[in-house]
């Protein structure tokens, strides 16, 4: 059959232009063109310019650029010190004590940021150093917090499933949704973790930390509070049906700006680079978004995902083995990618397997964000890993080790997401409309 | 129109893709004189990728703007008709002015496994992987100008609610022709608002992909001559 080898070669230029280390955005508007001159005859030019055109100057797309600037903005302020002194006070007496504030902060920053890169270098610059001070284990220190940093990923606003969302034409303030609960069920596994770890090796306790009144205790947080505001209305009015995704980060640039000029970290500089690094990013996603609009409508031609979907049918694949295989799939993809290119490289291909299986594709957008913040602390390709590396000039796989519990924990989580899905899909369907 | 019609004598794809192709062999082979060519391109070739991305920036503004307004229109209960449109023709903008900046500045990503590998392999690798880019770019480009030009052609309007002053238009359409034809085509212009051309807000696109295509070809070049990669600061994963 020519089909097979067809299928064969278009498979082959698509890992060697990946794998030679084509910039992401080209490699797949090089394959797809492959496929396009290999499975048609329509004229593969104009349609490649139709297609990216249509997907670079969707509206849905707006949300993307402006969340990225709001994260851009709060990193640039002296929130991490803040962050770290207003959350010090209230984590001191839990089981496990300052290690707290590794996902608490993660947990916060998550909520303003969409990055798992940003959340981890934002919490990290503060947290290390002062935790390294109080004598807590390395080991902890930078598992937990390589584990963490991945709720960036998960609770909203998340680049991840902007991107998702954008690729199958799903809501995004849905998935948004969805990934709130979730996002809180894995930081509290992490913090179970960590409280195991302060029962079961007693030695390795620093000393307690001096008590502090009330009073004080409210002082040292009052640079969180407005922090906890601007989350509060982000998220509300996206679930109140007062804002759509987009609208609610236009609210959150502007509550971050307004934020760090109260805080005084707002000049004219601070502003010019947080604008120019979220152009740089968004630029960044947007690419690759191009490239993948073009490779699903070529995908569409090789037949490719309709042969996988029929596949699965045929097989009489139950849902929860699709998910196993997947998982496994996704892992081994992420050894490779960073998340947001595993994510729109494979949607044209799963996305008809979970329709045809008849996977919610809200909750698989979460399962998938999980799976992918699995694979950003699994070596050898794993972002959070480098980023920490760069930060505590540990060996990557020293700090591969570290973060072995909190992959465990992520499973667990893959886990539990199969057991009570209802855990992703029920704050999504329950979102006021106005 | 046809695809690849010869210019100046040669078929299209002669000019876009060997010759460019051509050029990088030279660098190979006599790179101390092409970089005495080159060199004194690259400052003004990196103020225009900065400049693009300075563009791209204020594109982002009017992102925020955009919805901001469109936000306060529906509290205060007036239309403001066709800002979604205008939003998706921003973001458009913001995306294609900045290929060429966030590449100069390392801000595209790709898989690097092999990359990080080092060794003499790794220049060779990288400069294979920049070839293709640019080739990629450059039919990326040239597409993106036939697209933008067939929609000039067939008069192609918006699909939406969104409406463009015809000064405008006028003022881009311009730089299309002779000056000498200018004084007419103002003459000819009205003071209305039109339906949007969609030529008008994919212009971004032919600009920021040709960018693209140039930058690739120009780092490709730098790097050939200098002998070491020039994108700085690049996340290498």
């Amino acid at each position: 059959m020519i089909e097979i080898y067809t299928t064969v070669i278009f498979l082959f230029v698509l890992f060697a232009l990946l794998g030679g280390s084509v910039w992401i955005g080209l490699a797949l508007m090089g394959v797809a063109w492959v496929g396009m001159e290999l499975f048609t005859s329509r004229p593969a030019g104009d349609a490649m310019i139709t297609t990216i055109w249509s997907g670079a100057s969707s509206w849905t797309l707006t949300a993307l650029p402006l969340f990225i600037w709001m994260g851009e903005i709060l990193y640039r302020t002296r929130l991490s010190e803040d962050m770290f002194r207003g959350l010090a006070p209230w984590m001191r007496f839990l089981p496990g004590g300052l290690l707290h504030t590794n996902i608490a902060g993660c947990t916060i920053f998550a909520a303003v940021s969409g990055s798992s890169a940003a959340t981890l270098n934002m919490v990290g610059k503060m947290s290390i150093p002062e935790l390294r001070a109080r004598g807590y284990p390395e080991y902890m220190i930078i598992g937990t917090l390589a584990g963490a940093a991945t709720l960036g990923l998960m609770i909203p606003p998340s680049l991840t499933l902007i991107v998702y969302g954008v690729s199958i034409n799903e809501s995004i303030t849905k998935l948004f949704m969805a990934g709130v609960f979730p996002g809180l069920v894995l930081a509290g596994l992490f913090m179970l973790y960590i409280i195991g770890w302060h029962f079961l090796s007693p030695g390795q306790r620093p000393k307690p930390e001096p008590r502090l009144s009330l009073g004080e205790m409210i002082a040292e947080s009052r640079f969180l509070l407005p922090l906890f505001g601007l989350v509060f209305v982000v998220i509300g009015s996206m679930y109140t049906g007062f804002a759509t995704a987009t609208e609610a980060a236009a609210v959150g640039v502007l509550g971050a700006l307004g934020l760090s000029l109260m805080q005084g970290s707002l000049s004219w500089a601070t502003f010019v680079e947080s604008l120019m690094g979220a152009t740089r990013t968004s630029a960044m996603i947007a690419f690759i978004l191009m490239g993948a609009a073009f490779l699903s409508l070529s995908m569409g031609f090789t037949g490719l995902p309709r042969a996988l979907a029929g596949l699965i049918d045929s097989y009489n694949l139950s849902p929860i083995a699709l998910i196993a295989v997947l998982t496994v799939f996704y892992l081994i993809l992420g050894m490779f990618m960073d998340g947001l290119s595993s994510v729109v490289l494979t949607m044209a291909i799963v996305e008809p397997m979970i329709r045809q299986a008849g996977i919610d594709v809200i909750w698989f957008g979460i399962f998938l964000v999980v799976v992918i913040e699995t694979a950003q602390v699994t070596p050898p390709i794993g972002f959070n890993l480098f980023v920490l590396q760069g930060m505590t000039r540990h060996e990557i796989s020293y700090i591969a080790k570290t973060a072995v519990p909190m992959v465990a924990l992520m499973l667990l989580m893959v886990v539990i997401l199969v057991v009570w899905p209802e855990l992703a899909t029920w704050l999504p369907e329950n979102i006021r409309r106005q | 129109m046809r695809d690849w019609q010869p210019v100046l004598g040669l078929p299209l794809w002669v000019w876009l893709f060997v010759v460019p192709t051509t050029l990088m062999l030279l660098c190979i082979l006599r790179p101390a004189a092409m970089r005495r060519v080159l060199q004194p391109l690259w400052g003004a070739l990196d103020r225009i990728y900065n400049g693009a991305g300075a563009i791209a920036a204020l594109f982002m503004v009017a992102i925020l703007l955009l919805i901001v307004g469109q936000m306060g229109a529906r509290w205060a209960s007036l239309t403001f008709p066709g800002s979604t449109e205008y939003a998706g023709y921003a973001m458009a903008a913001t995306s294609f002015f900045a290929l060429a900046y966030t590449l100069t500045h390392g801000g595209h990503i790709r898989v690097s496994i092999f990359l990080n590998l080092g060794g003499r392999h790794h220049f060779w690798l990288d400069a294979g992987a920049m070839l293709i880019s640019a080739l990629t770019a450059t039919y990326f480009a040239r597409y993106a100008i036939k697209t933008n030009v067939l929609s000039e052609m067939l008069n192609d309007r918006t699909q939406g609610q969104d409406f463009a002053p015809e000064w405008l238009l006028t003022a881009v359409s311009m730089f299309g022709t002779w000056p000498w034809n200018w004084a007419a085509l103002w003459a000819e212009s009205g003071s209305g608002w039109v339906y949007t051309p969609v030529w008008l807000p994919q212009l971004p696109m032919s600009i920021g992909t040709v960018l693209l295509a140039i930058a690739l070809w120009d780092y490709l070049a730098r790097m050939l001559v200098t002998g070491a990669p020039q994108i700085k600061g690049e996340v290498l994963e």
